[in-house]
């Protein structure tokens, strides 16, 4: 094991962390779609407000952070309970790293545009 | 040369099949199955909100457009399934923080017959309980929500 790897038990310790702080943050996200009649909040013009309040677009990019470590590594975890072999699982975990990334990517842009910071 | 085998029997390697396979259900079975299937659909669910999102960055019409394939009744249902499984995935993976801890584990006992093993006890099954009562709740409160429009 080189100095890089993580043990797995600290990656389990990793996903415990995000899992619980997931839920914080997207109780915060969910109460933004009830503190207003529901359909109102979903207005294009709502929601644009939501994304310039920056302290809401943080946590909208720590739920799309805690939410692609937590759930990518769960789908790392369940591979390789199905299945194990060298290159199975170096398969699993760099494609569930790419694919973690790319959705991270994916989401923060969206919130950068939104929000009006790429402008 | 003779082929080099692998260190376990191939043939005991049930795979998915072994992961779903329906018999011999115990409670802790059932959680480990719900977990990880809610966790899969969450998953599904999170990478296409993050998609169906990024509309708005296309302006009023590409949001407006979106918003009508998804505030449907059939798009309410599915939500109202999100909100039960994610429900679920999160009271039933704090139980299973709290096991790996070491809580609510009873004490450990030689083994006599008939062999109930202490870790499933009543606090097992209760948290388990509480889990599937606590996403029933949340999805009725949904379905309020939802189809009230409030």
């Amino acid at each position: 094991m080189n100095r890089f790897t993580l043990k797995e038990s600290m990656i389990m310790k990793i996903h415990y962390v995000t899992g619980l702080a997931a839920m914080l943050v997207v109780a915060i996200h969910i109460l933004m779609r009830l503190i207003s009649p529901y359909n109102l909040t979903l207005q294009y013009d709502h929601v644009i407000l939501n994304y310039h309040n920056l302290l809401y677009a943080a946590v909208l990019e720590s739920i799309l952070v805690l939410i692609s470590i937590h759930g990518f590594n769960g789908l790392r975890i369940i591979l390789l309970e199905l299945r194990q072999g060298m290159y199975w699982e170096n398969g699993v975990i760099v494609a569930t790293i790419v694919a973690m990334i790319a959705v991270v990517l994916y989401g923060t842009r969206t919130i950068i545009i939104a929000s009006g910071l790429g402008l | 040369m003779e082929r080099v085998e692998y260190p376990y029997n191939r043939k005991n390697r049930e795979g998915l099949k072994g992961w779903l396979n329906p018999f011999s259900y115990g409670w802790e079975r059932f959680s480990y199955w719900s977990q990880r299937l809610t966790g899969l659909f969450l998953l599904v669910y999170f990478i296409g909100h993050v998609y169906e999102t990024s509309s708005i960055v296309n302006g009023l019409d590409a949001w407006n457009m979106m918003l009508e394939l998804t505030q449907t009744i059939w798009g309410h249902l599915f939500l109202i399934m999100v909100i039960g499984t994610s429900t679920f995935h999160s009271i039933n993976g704090i139980r299973l923080i709290l096991t790996e801890v070491g809580k609510g584990l009873g004490k450990p006992s030689m083994p006599e017959y008939p062999y109930h093993p202490s870790s499933l006890n009543k606090t097992q099954k209760s948290g388990i309980w509480i889990a599937l009562t606590l996403a029933a709740v949340a999805m009725l409160y949904g379905t309020n929500v939802l189809f009230s429009g409030d």
